[in-house]
């Protein structure tokens, strides 16, 4: 049992409390008081179990308590415990409890005069809607009720909180004035101490020479009586604030320093304790513990104390109790073991050897631990995008595949379709073949008879041999060409080209089938360069299908009148535009469209894929075919391709 | 005079090569570049023959032919083709072509072929030569004259042939011996040989003409 301090508890202390206070600590120490709070209310229930469940019921009303805060409510230490009461007494009782908070703003206006009309103030407020219950925090608010309850309070049960066990009996409280009080005990502190360096020998007790400091001093010799034994104590005492310092820069690393309070030094000179330890902690050499939670962030290690939140959970258990009728007594406010995490680091001690339940501040919260909802969001959302991308890789694999597959096939297709153009215009070409290899043929006969002569024209027989070469050359042509005809793609060969070589080649392979057909072939080229990327086989094989298609449609024309004309002119600025036209019989309007599906054919003998391998073709390399009946009869068919930029 | 081979092909490149081999054959040789060119540049001599290029833009070979049963009935045809179809040639021969080359050719082969046409032509210009020289003889004759030839041909007698002309059998007899003398025929069987070749057997002369002053192909129906 911890042994009470026979000491007032400073007006200071309280004054300046909490606002170190982190709201980290507040969350555990709450939680910590809910567990305790729940225990007991456990305990009532099994004792108490109907009168329990009326708690707030008195009279068929709402119960009423009054909060009475002996400063302004700006005050951090007040605040505090007043809030955790209300926040304690909402929650036990549902929502269904009138709560009433009253500033007195005693520091400001200590005067009777104030006090008097606070009284009366409060007396002519309350006349209609007495308290059952009055809570006072802190000493003057306890005064001032229990001077004041006939007044403001006649019939209400008073309980108080913040006031010290010595102070209230010299208060000289009614009995039926319960309180919740805070004890100090050095010991605790000393055994979060303990716990955290468990390898010290050294003890050392700082207190200052101000009354205060020296009563805190006395009983915390009797206090650390018992632990004394195990290290080696000093008291340091009677020093000035400069003397603790360099003391206290000078220990050594395995020691535990206890400070105490120092509200004056051996000179006089007066301090706030928590600035007095903070200017002895900075210089030290050894971890330095305290009672007071309001040490915290200034150098203390850490240390056991009653919070703020602890106290109003104490005060609102009271007033529970007194509203629900039960007998009450004064009780201890639980008290909380706290450290302070940035010096846990400083001195190298580790956190786990905390006690459990040590309200810790300043912990540097791991990344983890501040942002998890956001981590895991993130992973989530990048695990969701790993997927969807893999996903689309593997569908866009997937396409790609496809798309080499499909043009594996058009290749294949085009190839037929060149093979079948090379079988139907092999006649024709055989023909055109005949012509320079006749033409060799006689010329060389005719040398030899030439040579044979007494006198032979030598220069007839340059002539010859100079033909000779031509035709030759003539007759390699045709045969590369129909070799270009039958050429095997299994990629695409890119180039860039002139469209104007296109219909050239197209025409001179076209010629020998368009004499037999008697169809008369012209051109009508633009006479700029028309540069366009793609395989100039393929666009050749557009122009074979679609001109043997239009030899074909004018069989029916007189010879006289069957006419094919190849165009090409710029479209635009951006794309080039090739025309094929012919003087056949036309289009039937409705099939304009069809005549480009696959299969569809008028020709006994056709396959019908000519005009469809076109248009792939076409479309393959950006470009747009279809077909129209020209005003004076006959089709034209119009190929748009895109031109390389620039002209 | 000398028989002129007329080549005629669209493609200069065969034609030269040509028109050098059938040159160096020692013929004398004469280029076109179509059926257009050699119908316009008919030649005035009638002896040689033509090799004709079978497909052709503009008149085509076949085309051409059958211009020239008419333009230049003399001249034989020979038809070079790169394709020697079995249609075409069929074709060709029907229209009268007399021969059927296939491109690339040989100088023995169109030599054979030139020779065997020039034979063509010179027995076609000799014939042409007799048959002129008999209408000429034939044009010796005075209508009246013409029509007992007419008559007399056909194996009527000369009874006969006065009845029709409504005349004496001695004016008949007389113009008969007349008509041998001018035709420088000693028998009947020339004469009617005569009438063969020059085509007067044929129905349309059989007949008589009322007015004897008309031309002898202007025959007047019998009844």
């Amino acid at each position: 049992m911890p042994r009470c301090l026979p000491i007032n508890f400073p007006a200071e202390v309280w004054l300046t409390r909490g606002h170190a206070m982190p709201r980290g600590s507040d969350i555990r120490s709450r939680r910590r008081i809910w567990y305790a709070l729940g225990l007991l209310l456990a305990s009532a229930l099994v004792l108490f179990p109907d009168r329990n469940l009326a708690a707030a019921e008195i009279a068929g009303r709402s119960a009423r308590v009054l909060i009475l805060y002996p400063y302004d409510e700006r005050l951090p230490a007040t605040s505090i415990a007043g809030e955790t009461a209300r926040t304690r007494l909402l929650e036990a009782n549902s929502g269904k409890i009138d709560l009433f908070s009253e500033f007195l703003d005693l520091s400001r206006f200590p005067e009777d005069v104030h006090v008097g009309r606070m009284v009366r103030y409060l007396a002519e407020k309350y006349s209609d809607h007495r308290p059952d219950v009055v809570i006072a925090l802190g000493e003057p608010s306890t005064r001032f009720i229990v001077d004041h309850r006939e007044a403001i309070a006649p019939d209400a049960k008073i309980v108080f909180v913040g006031v010290e066990r010595d102070s209230a009996a010299k208060l000289n409280l009614p009995a039926d004035v319960i309180g919740a009080f805070s004890d100090f005990d050095i010991a605790k502190t000393l055994e979060l101490a303990r716990s955290l360096q468990p390898a010290a020998k050294h003890l050392f007790v700082v207190g200052g020479s101000a009354s205060f400091d020296r009563s805190w001093l006395a009983s915390a010799r009797t206090d650390l009586a018992a632990a004394a034994k195990d290290y080696n104590t000093t008291y340091l005492e009677g020093l000035t604030i400069d003397e603790f310092v360099d003391r206290a820069s000078r220990l050594p690393a395995d020691s535990i320093v206890l400070f105490l309070t120092i509200f004056a030094d051996s000179t006089g000179r007066n301090f706030l304790p928590k600035d007095a330890v903070g200017l002895v902690a900075a210089k030290a050499s050894a971890p330095i513990y305290g009672p007071y939670d309001t040490y915290i962030g200034h150098g203390v290690v850490g240390g056991n104390a009653a919070t703020f939140e602890s106290m109003g959970t104490a005060v609102a258990g009271l007033a529970l109790d007194a509203l629900a009728g039960k007998p009450i007594a004064d009780v201890d406010v639980p008290y909380t073991f706290f450290a302070d995490a940035r010096q846990l680091k400083r001195w190298g001690l580790s956190e786990s050897a905390l006690p459990p339940g040590t309200a810790l501040s300043f912990k540097e919260p791991s990344i983890w631990e501040e942002y998890w909802p956001l981590i895991t969001g993130v992973l989530v959302v990048v695990a969701l995008q790993a997927i969807i991308i893999t996903g689309l890789l593997v569908e866009r694999r997937r396409r790609r595949a496809a798309e080499s597959e499909s043009r594996l096939r058009l290749l294949e297709l085009v190839h037929l379709n060149q093979s079948a153009t090379a079988g139907a215009l092999s006649a024709s070409i055989a023909h055109e073949l005949n012509q320079p290899l006749g033409a060799i043929l006689s010329n060389a006969e005719a040398a030899e008879a030439i040579l044979r002569r007494p006198a032979p024209d030598l220069d007839l027989i340059q002539q010859i041999l100079v033909d000779i070469r031509n035709d030759d050359e003539r007759a390699g042509n045709i045969i590369r060409r129909l070799r270009g005809l039958l050429k095997k793609r299994n990629a695409i060969d890119w180039q860039e080209f002139d469209l104007n070589e296109v219909v050239d080649s197209a025409i001179t392979i076209l010629h020998a089938e368009a004499a037999k057909k008697r169809v008369a072939v012209s051109a009508e080229q633009s006479k700029r360069r028309l540069p366009v990327r793609a395989d100039m086989v393929h666009l050749q094989q557009v122009v074979l299908n679609v001109a043997t298609n239009a030899m074909d449609a004018m069989v029916d024309a007189a010879t006289g009148d069957r006419k094919l004309v190849l165009q090409t002119a710029l479209h635009g600025e951006t794309k080039v535009e090739m025309s094929i036209s012919d003087t056949g019989r036309g289009i039937p309007k409705e099939r304009l469209d069809s005549i480009f599906d696959a299969f569809y054919t008028t020709k006994p003998n056709g396959t019908g894929l000519g005009l469809s391998i076109a248009r792939a073709i076409v479309e393959t390399y950006g470009g747009k075919i279809w077909a129209d009946n020209r005003a004076g009869g006959g089709a034209v068919f119009r190929i748009i391709l895109p031109l390389v930029q620039p002209i | 005079m000398e028989p002129c081979i007329h080549i005629i092909d669209d493609d200069k490149s065969f034609r030269t090569a040509l028109g050098r081999l059938v040159e160096a054959s020692g013929y004398w040789v004469s280029c076109y570049e179509s059926g257009e060119a050699f119908l316009a540049s008919l030649p005035a001599s009638e002896a040689g023959c033509i090799l004709l290029d079978l497909r052709m833009p503009g008149l085509s070979g076949t085309e051409l032919q059958a211009r020239l049963v008419q333009a230049a009935p003399l001249l034989p045809v020979v038809f070079l083709t790169g394709q020697g179809t079995i249609a075409a040639s069929v074709q060709a021969m029907k229209a009268g072509a007399d021969d059927f080359l296939e491109k690339p050719v040989s100088a023995s082969t169109l030599r054979d072929a030139i020779d065997h046409a020039l034979v063509q032509n010179g027995k076609r210009r000799a014939g042409r030569e007799q048959i002129q020289g008999l209408r000429a003889r034939v044009s010796n004759l005075t209508p009246r004259e013409i029509q007992v030839f007419d008559l007399v041909v056909r194996g009527k007698r000369n009874k006969q042939v006065a009845h029709d002309l409504k005349t004496s059998e001695r004016t008949i007899k007389a113009h008969r011996h007349n008509i041998m003398e001018k035709l420088n025929v000693t028998s009947l069987a020339e004469m009617v040989s005569i009438a063969e070749r020059l085509g007067r057997m044929e129905p349309a002369y059989a007949v008589v003409d009322p007015s004897p002053a008309s031309s002898p192909k202007a025959n007047i129906p019998s009844r």
